[in-house]
């Protein structure tokens, strides 16, 4: 959202401004040099230093004011080189100069403001050391800010004013993330050891602290991730129509907020405390909830910490229609007790509430229970039976295929209809985004080696939203780099979340295709290997590196018996609506839309179930076209196999691994 | 008319900001870049950025998530 514009005056120059800017931000954009001592491009201001001060008048009254920490809120005159301040400058370079005379940012400091004589005001605090402390505050701000710690900070006041951890005493706590050494700008805190021997430690640290330093200023306005995690794309699915709802057949539900990023914020997550999957992620975004107070199983009554929820948790609480904060926080802790998935559960759950208001199955098989979408109780009794290895819940805990064959052998269940809703493919479940609507995102999901889930290849607004890979090359092309970049930081220990869920601002300099990739994150995190290989990688060799892992996963998922084309298809749920009640509910939006202006049929006087079969049929089209594009830029035969050749082109057409899908050539 | 994403069709009108065209759209995601006729439009211009008639608009949603 653009903001309020303001004009000011500096220097008895008119310029606009935008409203709540820092001056010192204003002063320096517009090429005013400012000198400065405690304030750092990527910390918060602190203002206490005062170096930065400038004169300001507002309604006839001037003030002295430290332009650092000063955010502009109304018209006002700025004097950047009045002689006052000028004189209180220079007298405070002379202070600095004195206590500490050999410390190069202080004779610079005191050089540009006109400050000589280190004498003036010489006394028993006068430090010779070049790499003496001089309390600006950057490393007790990084350590804060960067990395959410509080080891270092200052203690004493006045002239006892100095710098230390609690006590006294080396904190354990400290990870040695080296943030506070990277900003401390006389060399007072050095860094004596570099652990796991890295090629090159300092490259590391570089491209390590520009993402720190992003983490602190840019999430606030972007993702959010320190507060709420992943849970902030509960709301951003929601709005844009792709949050599985009711067993993927809607992608948004008015009851959302009750379980979106806002309300876990508010009533759930624990706030203000580093909280990431390791000490000193600068992200901190895996949330927790404290205090929970279970309400069922084997631990009611209990008060407990819940590891979540993560988007992922969250949105299969939606697909089984449960919008209730404290079941998906009780679904969470449970799932995480008992050692499963929450979103194979979510989905098989969901698949099953399907099958329930069909009638399908009844109370019979459920034992009672009475699995509408949105049953909470009834979900957590069936969670507590799959644990206890009794009841249906052990059936669910079997999974979405094995229920499919069970319902058609024993029950007599239609197989299409069950094969069109039941969201798996390779025995996995899909995890939880509403992929109807884009094409790209389902041909990634289902190829994806795995199964269905999204760290392969994750196109959703790439496709639908942004329609910025519109012909089934480009899906193809999308569908070749975003599964091996993935791929290959995922096999590297990178995490997924500082690519692309937190962005340079540069980033927008780039037009979109190019922008997607996030260059300069990719650019990061090959620095990474470089500076801990000390090999320098590129595109080209990156996409080798990962191909020829992600070919002998195929391999070896075809040697599992999965991995050809007859796995690479989908449920239809994943591409397209199945029941009427589905397309009548978003025929305006996309599907009679979409008969009239792509497919060139006319939907007046069809029946539902006549434009159902068109669609249905021109969508399976496309997918079967998409999969095929994807699977020649693959380097895959029509079977989705790889071939030999290209085994060999990526050095690893070993005997064993040709034997396997030599029949299929 | 404005294009938007080389597929949605938006009615113009004189006056039309690139913010009043994101409401519209109800583009409110936080890792938005837009382009106006293949010219990238900083975010502090979105609200004094009118559209001229038939302008071709991309506004880029980056994938974060998932």
């Amino acid at each position: 959202m653009a903001r309020e514009k303001i004009n000011i005056t500096i220097d008895g120059r008119k310029v606009a401004v935008t409203k709540d800017t820092y001056l010192l931000q204003i002063l320096r954009d517009h090429g005013i040099p400012v000198p400065t001592l405690c304030h750092h491009k990527d910390l918060t201001p602190a203002g206490s230093c005062r170096f930065c001060i400038v004169e300001v008048e507002q309604k006839g009254r001037k003030k002295l004011v430290t332009s650092c920490n000063y955010p502009v809120r109304g018209e006002i005159k700025v004097e950047t080189q009045s002689e006052r301040v000028r004189k209180h400058r220079k007298t405070l370079a002379e202070m600095y100069l004195a206590r500490w005379p050999k410390v190069p940012v202080v004779q610079q400091l005191a050089a540009l403001c006109g400050a000589t004589d280190a004498d003036k005001f010489k006394s028993e605090l006068t430090d010779e050391n070049p790499q003496a402390c001089i309390l600006c505050g950057h490393c007790v701000r990084a350590c804060e800010e960067f990395i959410l710690e509080k080891i270092i900070d200052f203690a004493g006041r006045g002239i006892k004013r100095h710098l230390t951890m609690p006590f006294g005493v080396v904190d354990p706590h400290c990870i040695g993330c080296t943030s506070c050494a990277y900003v401390c700008p006389t060399g007072a805190i050095q860094i004596i050891d570099d652990m796991n021997h890295p090629a090159d430690a300092k490259l590391i640290r570089d491209y390590g602290m520009k993402i720190n330093a992003e983490m602190a200023t840019l999430d606030k306005d972007q993702c959010r991730m320190r507060e709420v995690g992943t849970a902030n794309i509960v709301d951003v699915m929601d709005a844009y129509d792709l949050l599985p709802v009711h067993n993927y057949k809607f992608g948004s539900h008015p009851d959302t907020p009750k379980i979106n990023s806002v309300t876990l914020k508010e009533k759930y997550f624990t706030q203000h405390m580093p909280d990431g999957c390791w000490k000193g992620c600068s992200m901190a975004c895996a949330k927790t909830i404290d205090g929970f107070e279970l309400k069922t199983g084997p631990y009611r009554g209990q008060r407990v910490m819940v590891d979540g929820p993560e988007y992922e948790t969250a949105a299969a609480c939606a697909n089984m229609g449960c919008f209730d904060g404290d079941f998906v926080a009780e679904f969470n802790f449970y799932c995480d007790t008992y050692g499963v998935d929450t979103i194979s559960v979510g989905t098989c759950m969901a698949f099953v509430m399907e099958c329930y208001e069909n009638g399908i199955i009844t109370q019979k098989e459920t034992g009672g229970k009475e699995l509408k979408f949105g049953a909470r109780e009834e979900v957590l009794q069936c969670l507590h039976e799959m644990a206890e290895g009794k009841g249906f819940g052990v059936e669910v805990g079997q999974g979405i295929r094995r229920l499919k064959e069970k319902w058609i052998g024993e029950l007599g269940a239609d197989p299409d209809f069950l094969q069109d809703i039941g969201m798996e493919a390779k025995g996995l479940e899909y995890s939880e985004y509403m992929c109807k609507e884009s094409l790209a995102q389902q041909v990634g999901y289902t190829m994806a080696v795995k199964g269905p889930q999204h760290d392969e290849a994750w196109l959703i607004f790439m496709d639908m939203v942004n329609n910025q890979i519109p012909s089934f090359e480009d899906k193809a092309e999308a569908l070749y780099y975003y599964p091996l970049w993935r791929t290959w930081f995922g096999l590297h220990g990178l995490c997924k979340l500082l690519w692309n869920d937190v962005v340079p601002l540069s980033n927008k300099k780039y037009k979109p295709q190019e922008a997607a990739k996030v260059p300069e994150h990719v650019e990061d995190f090959f620095k990474f290997h470089e500076g801990m290989t000390g090999i320098p990688l590129d595109e080209e060799s990156m996409l080798k590196q990962s191909a020829r892992v992600h070919n002998l996963q195929r391999v070896m998922c075809r040697m599992l018996g999965f991995g050809t084309r007859k796995d690479d298809l989908p449920p239809y749920r994943a591409v397209g609506p199945v029941t009427k009640e589905e397309y009548e509910s978003r025929a305006e939006k996309y599907y009679d839309k979409q008969l009239k202006e792509i497919m060139g049929v006319d939907p007046e006087g069809k029946s539902t179930e006549e434009k159902m079969e068109i669609t249905r049929k021109y969508r399976m089209d496309q997918y079967i076209k998409a999969m095929n594009a994807a699977y020649k830029r693959r380097g895959w035969n029509e079977n989705g196999i790889p071939t030999i050749a290209r085994l060999k082109e990526l050095g690893i057409d070993l005997p064993e691994l040709v034997e396997i899908i030599q029949g299929d050539q | 008319m404005i294009t938007v994403n080389n597929r949605d069709k938006i009615e113009w009108r004189e006056g039309l900001t690139v913010q009043a065209l994101l409401d519209k759209m109800n583009y409110d995601y936080a890792l938005i870049t837009v382009t106006v006729n293949d010219e990238l439009i900083p975010e502090e211009e979105y609200e004094s950025c009118v559209l001229k008639d038939n302008a071709d608009v991309c506004v880029f949603h980056l994938a974060h998530g998932g």
